[in-house]
């Protein structure tokens, strides 16, 4: 009976799609009727995802830079296109699929769209994900560490069936509810590959001679190395290798320019029945990441944010009314922007039991003036307080924001006396136990002269207090291995990587399970390596934490997982883990003045959020002529 | 003579070969390697990295293997002309040099003819007419010239040729030549864009080379053979040429071995700032990223052409200068 209910819905959905009457694109007319390319009707999936906000007009090239080569997979993540995506709300839907069925969290069944096509206009279809699963995750000469470990249910590998061409089934016995979630990832585990373009270069497929001919010509070692060059969709750098995104790279590297065109066979189109993208081309011209602002203020990039920080703001505002284009401030997504980490697994006993105090921790917190720091260093413009879920996110708690941020040197003092450093040498430096003075190091990593600023103003706080600040740049291979062996007292660096979590994304970040995490590295890396190196969490608060991400994991209702990334939340607000300063420091975003479809107001964000991603590019468009004075 | 090319050739080999172990151990010295340094590069721009994809291109790269195996492996591909493979771009070396080698010559002698053009005429006149007015200005502006360091002169062209005209330095031809096929249109593009390099990079060595041919030819105008020459009667102008000129080229002809690397990578930092698609950048990009084969291949080849340009220069010098004789001295 559910089988039929979905045909009959399919079919709804499939007569609802040919009531659309498809427009051809302009710039792809003449190959249609010189016959290189079929009628757009033959070109979009039977059932194409429609864009419904207000059409824009197709034509165009779009002026990006690039700080090297590499950069060339930044199209990869902000084309966005994904089998499941998030909304600029961060609601997660099917984009490429057309539909996901999920069981108990465990089972997904994905429904690809029928007549769905690669950028060489070959079908996509299971077989592509078969050929992924078997011949590519389950290879030992392709993978040799096996499936990525992500997609593992502690140790448990998913099974995989292909149910019939267009519908794939993942499975686990127990519940993976970060499993869509990594599918909408910018830098996705791609579990589909083009598997008629890869077979050629496959020993189990291809041709022994061909092979043998292409691994020459190719100067690699063996069959799996040309596989790798030739299979990296994250990499983007293969013009030969079919894409499902928007633009595909058409410019074989090494090169000073990279010139992107629209994919003919792209799955989405406009509620009038253009397909999308609407700009043809997309032009990533190669610079020097310090120069990029300055060329991008004299006008020579049409959506630039990379390489663009707040300190260019007034700098670029300059240019804007010369140069057509709009300075536009997108709010960030970090935790905070910056956040000193006390390291609990320092390795100095004295400090290690100094540290491991929240008293401690507070007093550090409560003796920062985040308000000067925000007018000092951000205009004004930040938010202050601690490193936890900005306002935007559905789990913020104005509460947590707050907790021991407000500037009370006197409290801080009392708490420093009720620990018993009460000694003073005759600079009125405290003293520790043993009697060295209370000097913090704080190690940063390299020349962002934003760290060097903030740790200044902290010094003078501190200072008040009987504390003595150094701030110590070093290199950041050295800060890390410095970090991992517990060397490092403190640290500063980015806050939290995603402040907008909602209650269905993984809390990994607020327990002790990685290394990169500075107030705990040697608890992440027991975790990491299954106990082979690093320590036991051994305090209770981080055996709590560890067993709430534990928990949410196996949790099968919405409400369980939110009261769980609540108490996390909570405990790190409460224990001061990590102390922030501010948040949603803006990060400018120029846009030429002839392009339509960008937010005025945006949040620019990695995971989740693509940068540009969530907002898709492809709906981007052209105005031929500006009037300047109306916002898009 | 012949005994003294082949013994200099010879002595190239353990010069060679030091020289890769120097490089490849300098290359190895700063902590990290080339997968640590792109991880925090992605960090920095706000994008995690999945750990466990990184031991498995350590692997893959072999960047897992004890150093001393790297080196070998390294050496001997490079006696096999094979240049290694770069991480950074994916490619074998030999494809990432490939175009920017050609431009980078191009840019590179067209600054060295620049020089020379400019420089000798000043020179020669700046020593004849020593301490007239016209001698302390170009003085003067040989000094501001050696003193303005280039990135900063690059710079200031930048804002100004935008500023003021509108146009965008940076690059070394028109966008649409990118990666097309050498053509006439295409050299005739890389002309028009190339006098804002030449001018940027060759003003310091024009100043340098003003000076030193100044001094230089002081020295000589001063020796009674000129004195001599000058007394017989001997037109100025052919007196200028004929002896003092070419006795204060030595000099130059020594420069020859500093020029040959000078020459493919010159100018790094004004590259830079002017985008120029040449190699200078190039190196110091792979240098910061610890790519190590491309940065070592290329710094081989540097010491390559160090090696053969000293050693053609020794050769001229001893065919130009007869008093320069080889083993004169050794044989008392």
């Amino acid at each position: 009976m559910r089988r039929l209910l979905a045909i009959l819905a399919l079919l709804l959905v499939g007569a609802q799609a040919h009531a659309l009457t498809y427009i051809e694109t302009p710039s792809l007319a003449a190959d249609v009727a010189a016959g290189k390319l079929p009628p757009i009707a033959e070109r979009v999936p039977t059932d194409p995802a429609i864009e419904e906000g207000r059409p824009g007009q197709p034509g165009g090239e779009m002026r990006v830079l690039i700080g090297s080569p590499r950069d060339t997979r930044l199209m990869a993540i902000i084309g966005y296109a994904r089998l499941m995506a998030y909304t600029p709300s961060y609601d997660l839907v099917p984009d490429m699929l057309e539909s996901v069925d999920q069981k108990e969290q465990r089972i997904f069944t994905l429904h690809l769209r029928p007549g769905h096509r690669w950028s060489d206009g070959q079908p996509f279809t299971a077989e592509d994900f078969r050929y992924w699963w078997e011949d590519v995750a389950n290879n030992q000469l392709l993978s040799p560490t096996g499936p990525p470990v992500a997609l593992l249910r502690q140790g448990e590998k998913p099974k995989v069936e292909i149910l019939d061409p267009l519908t794939i089934r993942y499975s686990w016995s127990e519940a993976m509810p970060t499993f869509l979630q990594m599918l909408a990832s910018p830098t996705p585990i791609t579990i589909y590959r083009p598997a008629h373009y890869l077979k050629q270069f496959h020993v189990k497929y291809a041709d022994k001679a061909k092979l043998a001919a292409l691994i020459a010509d190719s100067h690699t070692r063996n069959w799996a190395q040309l596989h790798n060059r030739m299979d990296n969709p994250i990499r983007n750098d293969n013009p030969d290798l079919p894409t499902l995104d928007p633009w595909m790279l058409t410019t074989r590297p090494p090169s000073e320019r990279f010139l992107f065109v629209r994919n003919p066979y792209y799955y989405r189109v406009d509620r009038e029945g253009r397909q999308l993208p609407y700009i043809d081309r997309v032009n990533a011209a190669v610079a020097d990441s310090k120069i990029i602002p300055v060329k991008v203020g004299a006008g020579e990039a049409d959506l630039q944010s990379r390489y663009l920080r707040f300190d260019n703001y007034t700098f670029l505002k300059a240019g804007e009314a010369r140069n057509n284009y709009r300075v536009r401030l997108w709010k960030t997504g970090y935790g905070s922007q910056l956040a000193l980490y006390p390291n609990l697994n320092v390795a100095d006993p004295v400090w290690r039991t100094l540290l491991r105090d929240v008293r401690f921790r507070r007093a550090l917190s409560l003796s920062i003036d985040r308000h000067e720091l925000n007018n000092v260093i951000y205009y004004g413009l930040a938010l202050e307080g601690q490193n936890t879920m900005l306002p935007d996110s559905p789990l913020y708690d104005e509460k947590n924001r707050e907790a021991w941020a407000q500037y009370d040197p006197a409290q801080a003092k009392r708490l420093l006396d009720e620990i018993g450093l009460t000694k003073r040498n005759s600079e009125g430096i405290r003293l520790l136990p043993d009697g060295r003075p209370l000097q913090i190091v704080v190690e940063t990593a390299g020349a962002v002269a934003e760290e060097g600023d903030v740790l200044e103003l902290i010094r003078d706080t501190w200072r008040e207090v009987g504390i003595k600040l150094f701030a110590k740049p070093l290199q950041i291979e050295l800060m890390h291995n410095r970090i991992f062996s517990g060397e490092t007292m403190m640290a500063i660096d980015r806050g939290l990587q995603n402040g907008l979590a909602n209650a269905e994304m993984s809390p990994a970040a607020l327990a002790p399970v990685q290394q990169e995490d500075w107030q705990w590295p040697r608890w992440g890396q027991y975790y990491e390596t299954h106990g082979m190196s690093g320590e036991t969490p051994d305090m209770p608060m981080g055996i709590e934490l560890m067993n709430l991400e534990h928990d949410w994991m196996n949790a099968t209702d919405f409400e369980a997982r939110r009261s769980i990334w609540q108490r996390m939340l909570a405990i790190h607000a409460d224990r001061v883990l990590t102390i922030g300063l501010c948040a949603e420091v803006p990060q400018p975003v120029v846009v030429s003045d002839q392009l339509r479809n960008v937010p005025e107001q945006g949040i620019y964000n990695f995971d989740p959020g693509a940068f540009f991603g969530v907002y898709k590019p492809d709906r981007f468009w052209f105005v031929p002529e500006a009037p300047a004075d109306q916002p898009s | 003579m012949f005994g003294y090319i082949v013994h200099r050739l010879l002595v190239m080999i353990p010069t060679l070969l030091a020289i890769s172990l120097i490089v490849f151990i300098i290359i190895q010295l700063p902590p990290g390697d080339y997968l640590s340094t792109y991880m925090a590069e992605l960090q920095a721009q706000g994008e995690a990295v999945d750990p466990q994809k990184l031991a498995y291109l350590r692997e893959m790269y072999g960047l897992d293997r004890p150093e001393w195996q790297q080196y070998l492996y390294w050496v001997w591909g490079l006696l096999h002309g094979d240049m290694g493979y770069s991480f950074a771009y994916n490619l074998p070396v030999t494809q990432v040099v490939g175009d920017r080698l050609w431009l980078t010559f191009i840019v590179s002698i067209t600054t060295i003819l620049f020089t020379w053009i400019v420089a000798f005429p000043i020179g020669i006149y700046s020593a004849t007419h020593q301490y007239s007015w016209s001698d302390y200005g170009l003085t003067f502006l040989g000094f501001v010239g050696l003193a303005t360091p280039n990135f900063l002169l690059a710079l200031v062209m930048l804002y100004f040729a935008n500023t003021w005209f509108g146009i965008s330095i940076g690059g070394l031809m028109d966008d649409r030549f990118i990666g097309a096929p050498w053509s006439l249109a295409k050299f005739g593009s890389v002309l028009a864009h190339l006098w804002i390099p030449v001018i940027v990079i060759g003003t310091s060595g024009t100043a340098g080379m003003i000076r030193r041919l100044r001094a230089n030819l002081l020295d000589e105008l001063q020796k009674q053979y000129v004195v001599t020459a000058r007394a017989k009667g001997l037109s100025p102008f052919k007196t200028l040429m004929k002896y003092p000129l070419r006795m204060s080229l030595n000099p130059f002809i020594a420069d020859i071995g500093t020029l040959l690397p000078h020459v493919i990578s010159g100018s790094a930092i004004v590259s830079v700032v002017l985008s120029l698609p040449t190699t200078g950048p190039m190196l110091l990009d792979a240098l910061r990223a610890q790519d190590m084969y491309l940065a070592g291949s290329f710094l081989m080849c540097m010491s390559l052409l160090t090696v053969v340009g000293v050693f053609l220069s020794d050769l001229a010098l001893a065919a130009l200068d007869p008093r320069i004789r080889l083993g004169a001295g050794s044989s008392k």
